[in-house]
């Protein structure tokens, strides 16, 4: 490919498709670039290879149906994605669901959150060439994920919310389960840092690449551990608290430059943070109802409708044509793993959404990357392209 | 009949011919060996279950022998066979053929300078003939090797280019410009081995190591500089970046499927294992037993003894092959005797789990403690055996013969401790090899203009610097030659 300069120099380059089916892609991105030697001299990345009209798709059905959709948005941590739908439309509903179910939740949301990192940073260190770092976290996922088929019997869709509370309350050993995988979580993350944190390899791969600064990370609208990284201190958990958050002892990673190596790092040390907010959790696990006793939104109680007129009825209006939220706008996000997320929802009082917009974290960020990587070696890319995270399932939706 | 004739009255010179086909054909059969430390060890690395499926039925007794993941060798082979042989249409297809044939014709050449036994002399009428421990013997082993080594770069170049795929054509020049940088601190840090002990021929510097002491005793810098070297020449992890399979998918080899694969990973397998073998040749002592002489107490007659520090050399080893073979069968087969411990524990795992294949596994794993135990035992017995009832005498000698000083052993001597040198050798290069495993699943990749910086900035001097200081030293010390 020639390319005339401003300065009217011929430059030649090779072009290079990255994607969509390239091991470091890890689904279906494409990147288009433009290669000196090495070197990216300038980029465009392309998306919608995963799209399968997920936005136009919920509207088809009603509120309920929504949720296993909701799995396939982030299929790293399936469960935040639900919990985030269902928060929304019970804000709509202006409904609280039962202590018990937001204690749930919230172990739920963090324990999403440390597999999510696991598979983010155990694949990202395999784009590094660090293979072996994959099977201690995958060995440590498969554990949280064994916990996840007790619960709900299924490992990566798991659809565990309904609106209004959760599919049932958890089995009984739930929590001692989760405390035994607490600890194998804790010892596959030290064991990672030993074998990366000082590693010479490591930091000269990952230290000052691909930088963002605070302010390109604002400007890109990014979220999450991304925009920690490059050193704003911005978590939904903190700064706009649901779930009781702002009573849990927990701290926020930040990093300094914004470079792919606080980006890993920040991965890192965030497990264990969600590890200890899942303790606390635990610790306040009381027993309780888990659905919210709200006619609109919860199913009675079998045994009542099996002889109760009125709760029959219920059960029939809820499971034939849904939940009804009142007509009206509503815009709710939560922490999710890689970011903000997002569901703008708009009810026109009927049993489906008239319409559900996504915003998934790392659409801003993938939107960012081009500019990123240009400069930067195809390794370095490579690299980069893990470490922002991008599940093309909420990418492309 | 002339032939048996010949064979008879000449056996040293029949075995010298038989050796040139015998020793490729052998490291043939640790290549599958390596294969499998390699699957192994990255299961047990990486906290996994490893090579565990593939078996071969015994028909009416109901066993199934997997041989430790040994099988997935011949599977892998057959599979590979037989997939479709493609060519992509854009290929130049001559050097396309070519290139994967190139590292797996080197690396089965390769060998053939490498000492795996120390020289035989043997008695060849009134004269004393000399059986090299190296295939071709010449005096400037050394550089050959290199000379060797280094063309099996061509067949990374000419595979990525000739596949003309844009990521093919990266990992070549990833390869080829990794390859060519490390040649030089390559040769720069042996440099220092070759001043000390003053000369090309390997069997000479293996010699050296068993009479001063290992060259990773004497050249530390020089014997890590190498190290380093060896994984950047056989593409190994930190430095596959000619592969890099999460950036250009598999590098050179992107376009190459089925058995022309299978030849490109041949030639790296065996370059790992020459690798290995020349660094446990340089700097490991090669066939020597000990790095250091051993104190023996040598009775004076008088009543007392008095400590002799006697080095295990070539010749010690055929006076005492006794004793030599009696640790040696001992140990190993101890080691087997503890691998049979070990299954056994496996089986009475197996024996408190639910598993479904449970039976299938139990029987499978008594074989194994059985054979195993019995192996072991058997060498134990063979060690006391050879450690009391061996003893081994010089040929005496008249006449003509008796001018020369080396003692001339029967030819069942000199037979049994070639084997030791041989499996000491093997030995040792395993013992490499398990080092490039563990590398490779340790560390993360280098990128590609951070090999280079490696390369010329930090190996290349301080090659340099040992170099200059070896050559002082050696002049001080030995007074150069």
């Amino acid at each position: 490919m020639r390319v005339l300069t401003p300065e009217g120099d011929h430059l030649d380059f090779m072009t290079l498709n990255m994607g969509p089916s390239h091991p470091a892609t890890h689904g279906t991105l494409r990147i288009f670039c433009a290669l000196d030697g090495e070197t990216m001299k300038a980029a465009v990345c392309e998306m919608g290879y995963l799209h399968r009209g997920f936005e136009k798709m919920v509207e088809q059905g009603t509120y309920s149906m929504v949720l296993p959709y909701t799995d396939r948005l982030n299929y790293c941590s399936a469960m935040i994605n639900n919990i985030g739908f269902c928060k929304a439309v019970e804000k709509m509903f202006n409904v609280t669901v039962p202590e018990r179910c937001i204690t749930l939740r919230v172990v739920l949301i963090e324990l999403s959150r440390i597999i999510d990192h696991l598979v983010c940073s155990c694949t990202n260190l395999v784009d590094l060439g660090a293979l072996t770092n994959f099977w201690y976290f995958f060995n440590t996922r498969e554990e949280v994920y064994k916990i996840w088929e007790k619960l709900c019997g299924q490992r990566l869709t798991n659809t565990v919310t309904r609106i209004g509370g959760m599919y049932r309350d958890a089995y009984p050993g739930f929590e001692d389960d989760v405390r035994k995988v607490l600890v194998k979580i804790e010892a596959a993350v030290a064991e990672v840092r030993g074998l990366i944190e000082h590693n010479k390899i490591f930091i000269d791969r990952t230290k000052d690449v691909c930088v963002v600064s605070a302010e390109e990370a604002i400007s890109y609208g990014w979220t999450g551990p991304c925009l920690r990284a490059s050193g704003v201190d911005r978590d939904l958990r903190k700064d706009e608290p649901y779930y009781g958050y702002e009573t849990y002892q927990f701290d926020t990673v930040v990093g300094e430059t914004g470079d792919t190596f606080d980006r890993i790092m920040i991965r890192l040390y965030e497990m264990l943070e969600s590890v200890s907010i899942v303790r606390q959790a635990l610790d306040r696990l009381k027993p309780g109802p888990v659905n919210a006793p709200d006619a609109r939104l919860s199913l009675p109680d079998r045994d009542r409708v099996y002889h109760d007129m009125e709760a029959l009825i219920n059960s029939f209006k809820l499971i034939y044509e849904g939940v009804r939220p009142p007509p009206g706008e509503c815009y709710d996000a939560i922490e999710a793993a890689n970011g903000e997320l997002g569901f703008h929802i708009t009810s026109d009082g009927g049993t489906n959404p008239y319409r559900i917009k996504v915003r998934p974290p790392c659409f801003t960020q993938y939107a960012a990357f081009g500019p990123m990587c240009e400069g930067e070696m195809i390794a370095d890319a490579a690299a980069t392209l893990g470490s922002i995270n991008i599940i093309a399932g909420e990418l492309d939706r | 009949m002339f032939l048996f004739d010949w064979i008879q009255a000449h056996p040293y010179q029949t075995v010298g011919l038989i050796l040139p086909i015998a020793i490729p054909l052998i490291l043939f059969q640790v290549l599958p060996l390596l294969v499998l430390l390699e699957r192994r060890g990255a299961a047990f690395i990486q906290d996994r279950v490893g090579p565990s499926r593939a078996y071969i039925p015994i028909p009416g007794t109901g066993l199934r022998i997997r041989a430790f993941g040994m099988l997935y060798n011949m599977t892998d082979l057959v599979k590979l066979l037989f997939k479709e042989n493609f060519v992509p249409p854009f290929a130049f297809k001559s050097f396309y053929w070519l290139a994967p044939a190139i590292p797996v014709a080197t690396g089965l050449l390769t060998p053939a300078l490498l000492p795996w036994f120390a020289p035989i002399a043997y008695q060849d009428g009134s004269a004393i003939g000399v059986l090299p421990g190296t295939l071709i013997t010449t005096s400037s082993g050394l550089l050959l090797l290199f000379a060797l080594g280094s063309l099996s770069v061509y067949g990374v170049v000419l595979g990525s280019w000739s596949s003309n795929s844009k990521f093919s054509l990266l990992g070549g020049m990833r390869a080829s410009a990794m390859m060519i940088s490390y040649e030089v601190s390559m040769g720069l840090s042996v440099l220092g081995m070759l001043l000390i002990v003053g000369s090309f021929d390997l069997t000479q510097i293996v010699d050296w190591q068993g009479h001063h002491t290992w060259g990773m005793f004497v050249q530390p810098v020089g014997f890590l500089l190498f190290l380093v070297s060896m994984f950047a020449e056989c593409n190994r992890n930190p430095f596959d970046v000619a592969e890099g399979e999460s950036e250009i998918v598999g590098g050179f080899h992107t376009e190459y499927a089925g058995v022309k694969f299978m030849m490109f990973m041949t030639g790296e397998y065996l370059h790992v294992l020459v690798a290995s073998a020349l660094l446990a040749t340089l700097y490991a002592g090669g066939y020597e037993l000990l790095p250091f002489p051993m104190p023996m107490f040598v009775d004076t007659g008088v009543g007392t003894s008095e400590v002799v520090w006697q080095w295990l050399d070539t010749y010690w080893i055929k006076a005492h092959l006794g004793g030599v073979l009696a640790v040696m069968l001992g140990m190993t087969g101890l080691l087997l005797i503890g691998f049979a411990w070990l299954i056994a524990g496996r089986r009475a795992n197996y024996a408190r789990q639910k598993a479904q294949d449970r039976d299938l596994r139990m029987r499978e794993y008594a074989l194994y403690t059985g054979a195993f135990s019995v192996l072991g035992i058997g060498m134990i017995l063979g060690a006391i055996m050879s450690g009391l009832f061996l003893h081994t005498e010089p040929i005496s000698r008249a006449g003509a013969l008796a001018a020369y000083s080396v003692p001339i052993y029967p030819g069942w001597v000199d037979a049994v401790t070639a084997v030791i040198q041989f499996h000491v050798v093997i030995g040792k290069t395993m013992l490499f090899a398990w080092l490039f495993i563990w590398v490779r699943w340790t560390l993360p990749r280098f990128r590609y203009d951070q090999i280079m910086g490696l390369g010329w900035k930090v190996m290349l001097n301080i090659a340099l610097v040992n170099l200059l200081i070896t050559a002082i030293v050696a002049k001080a010390i030995g007074g150069g030659r």
